[in-house]
């Protein structure tokens, strides 16, 4: 039982990052229909920005804002001088821009703060006597601070989406950006908007993530976590916010379960075993769990 | 098809037609086949490290030809190449190191075994589609190295394998020595770029490329023409998957050592995607191109600048590519020449004689068909 809420923990903990990026993921999908690969490189690349900070004595908290702020003005910038331009012309362009995207800023990271591994401050106590017992098991608070802000994230989210005017003519512009137009949305603006959102999300995942990474902040942090995000964001459905989450959550709670219980695959095969079982799940719903099927007409 | 065109003299309206296998078609084609003879003959003298580089253009313009079939023909995006580009490298391997194999007897058998993998990965496709099968290829992507490590008996893990220089001596038959392995390897790929081009040439312009095409273009108006979405889909990533793991094969000879987390992961298929696009998705001509991109961009860029910095360069380069030729490079000069030329399709009925302007009385036009290659 101790064991098992252990392995929940630091499940959810996964979970709940992974959860946010596919959530900025998604953010992006409906606006523009595309997956930006890049997602995950310019967080990596606003959370060296917030690391750079924390060494000139400013407070995490703060950084972690400023962070934020530099994700959503490079997410918007990105989308109106790079990602509109290409959108029209066809699909493989505008991925293409995400693929260069994604070495750039990766480079730029490297350039600016070079390749050594850098202790990212947590936003939490993370002494290791700063726990609650629960069952037996031990809920460090970074993990649980980390549960509360991404709580909070998705909750100023969702309220975004669903009760506010803002939210109306995001998901109008989603849903058909000809028609949105019509009744007078300014599609271009909501879509910077979009993608402003989106890197301001991710910037605080990175921020978040950093000090829980096995592999801290370096140049390779944000990749593993894309590639996970990703995949939450599909299996839960690419339109859907709610399966972002609830996918993000899967994928973390599976793969603290794999490592933890099935020791045949956990170590080496872990990735792939998680990987596998969300393509049989896809097999089964081919547009995520969430996801609406789209009719087509010839 | 050549993307040579001809300075064209002012008199005859643009784009001057051409009949086709008339004499000015195969002219230009008999013109681009010498230039790119020249070019070879140019490029075979040049020194040891020159000579590494084309080949090292020539293995992974087949690894992208490969992507290109199910990628740029048949809409199925594939970030999972890069697996069997490691399964055709690790076959070759395996057979050459532990069996004693003969290096090129080894190609056939990766092939053949990327083939069959190929069609298993295609299965889900059946099913599931754009983005979604995107996800499936990924899982591929991310296993193959997890594999390699997991089965360290046979690939030797993450130590890596490799292949001594004495296993890769050239055949007696060529006359070369130990010394002059690059030579004889960049022989070898070129031929196998050269059959690879000539392969996915014909095959794209035959029934099923048009089958491919329209599988791409909608899926349900294919089915509803009589097309077995099925079996298009599973045989094309198939022969996908057996093209690149033939590049694979080549790619461990000319590496010699292989590692899971060197040449074969996730980032191995974002290079094939890069060379793919930036030479011209649905091409033949492309991924040539593609890959001269992939191998020479960071070389150069790295020239100029140091460590991070040329990474930094490559990308904006490639939003450059993208911003200038959205088409990729093969597919705008493509778009470009038919300003200039067009070489009339191959009718039954001579349409040049046709007169298709200044028509008095109306008459039905003649139906003007485009090349099948060209439908991108």
């Amino acid at each position: 039982m101790q064991e098992l809420l252990l392995r929940l923990f630091s499940g959810l903990t996964n979970g709940s990052i992974y959860a946010i990026v596919a959530l900025a993921l998604v953010v992006v999908f409906r606006g523009t229909g595309t997956i930006n690969f890049a997602q995950g490189e310019m967080a990596l690349f606003t959370t060296y920005v917030a690391w750079w900070l924390t060494t000139l004595g400013i407070p995490v908290w703060i950084t972690i804002v400023g962070a934020a702020s530099l994700g959503f003005a490079l997410g918007a910038i990105v989308e109106r001088t790079l990602i509109r331009p290409v959108r029209a012309k066809n699909d493989m362009a505008t991925l293409i821009v995400a693929l260069g995207l994604f070495i750039a800023f990766n480079g730029l990271a490297g350039v600016l703060f070079g390749p050594i591994t850098k202790q990212m401050p947590s936003l939490f106590p993370n002494d290791l006597d700063t726990y609650l017992l629960i069952g037996g098991a031990r809920l460090y608070f970074d993990a649980l601070g980390v549960w509360i802000v991404v709580l909070g994230l998705l909750g100023v989210t969702f309220w975004l989406f669903n009760r506010t005017t803002l939210g109306l003519q995001m998901r109008a512009v989603a849903n058909n950006p000809e028609s949105a137009r019509l009744v007078g949305v300014r599609a271009g603006r909501i879509m910077m908007l979009g993608w402003g959102m989106a890197g301001a999300i991710a910037s605080v995942a990175g921020v978040l993530i950093a000090p829980l990474s096995p592999q801290q902040l370096s140049l390779q942090t944000m990749f593993h976590v894309l590639i996970f995000a990703s995949a939450a964001a599909l299996l839960g459905g690419l339109n859907s916010t709610t399966g972002a989450v609830v996918g993000g959550l899967f994928i973390g709670l599976l793969q603290a379960i794999l490592i933890g219980y099935v020791p045949a695959v956990g170590g080496e095969l872990q990735q792939t075993a998680a990987l596998a079982i969300i393509v049989m799940i896809l097999l089964v719903r081919p547009t995520g769990l969430f996801g609406q099927k789209v009719t087509e007409r010839v | 098809m050549g993307t040579s065109t001809t300075p064209s003299s002012a008199p005859p309206r643009l784009p001057v037609r051409l009949p086709y296998h008339g004499p000015a078609h195969r002219g230009l084609q008999a013109g681009s086949l010498l230039v790119a003879a020249l070019l070879i003959w140019q490029v075979s003298g040049a020194s040891n490290f020159r000579l590494g580089q084309v080949t090292s253009v020539c293995i992974f313009a087949i690894a992208i030809s490969g992507l290109n079939l199910a990628t740029g023909f048949t809409g199925m995006l594939s970030i999972g190449h890069s697996a069997f580009y490691g399964l055709g490298a690790y076959v070759t391997g395996i057979l050459v190191v532990d069996h004693g194999w003969d290096p090129l007897l080894t190609i056939p058998v990766a092939v053949a075994l990327c083939f069959v993998i190929g069609v298993l990965v295609g299965l889900p496709a059946l099913r599931i589609r754009g983005l979604y099968l995107a996800l499936v290829t990924l899982a591929v992507a991310v296993a193959f190295p997890e594999l390699v490590r997991h089965f360290k008996d046979l690939t030797g893990g993450s130590s890596g394998l490799v292949i001594r220089a004495r296993l890769l001596t050239p055949p007696e038959w060529t006359g070369l020595s130990v010394g002059q392995r690059n030579t004889w390897l960049f022989w070898v790929s070129l031929v196998l770029l050269v059959l690879t081009l000539a392969v996915v040439r014909q095959f794209t312009r035959s029934r099923w490329g048009l089958a491919m095409v329209a599988v791409r273009d909608n899926e349900v108006a294919a089915a509803s023409s009589g097309i077995n979405l099925a079996v298009v889909k599973t045989v094309v990533f198939g022969i996908s998957g057996a093209i690149t793991g033939m590049g694979g094969s080549m790619i461990a000879l000319y590496l010699g050592a292989l590692s899971p987390d060197g040449s074969f992961t996730l980032l191995k298929s974002i290079e094939l995607i890069t060379g793919l696009i930036v030479g011209g998705v649905a091409t033949v001509g492309g991924p040539v191109v593609g890959a001269m991109a992939v191998v020479f961009l960071p070389y150069l860029t790295a020239q100029f600048s140091s460590g991070q910095m040329s990474a930094v360069i490559f990308g904006v380069v490639l939003i450059f590519i993208v911003f200038v030729m959205p088409h990729g490079v093969v597919g705008t000069l493509q778009r470009a020449a038919r300003r200039l030329v067009v070489v009339d399709p191959d009718l039954p009925v001579d349409t040049s004689r046709v007169p298709t302007r200044d028509l008095s009385v109306p008459t039905p036009q003649p139906i003007t068909v485009g090349q099948p290659g060209d439908a991108a």
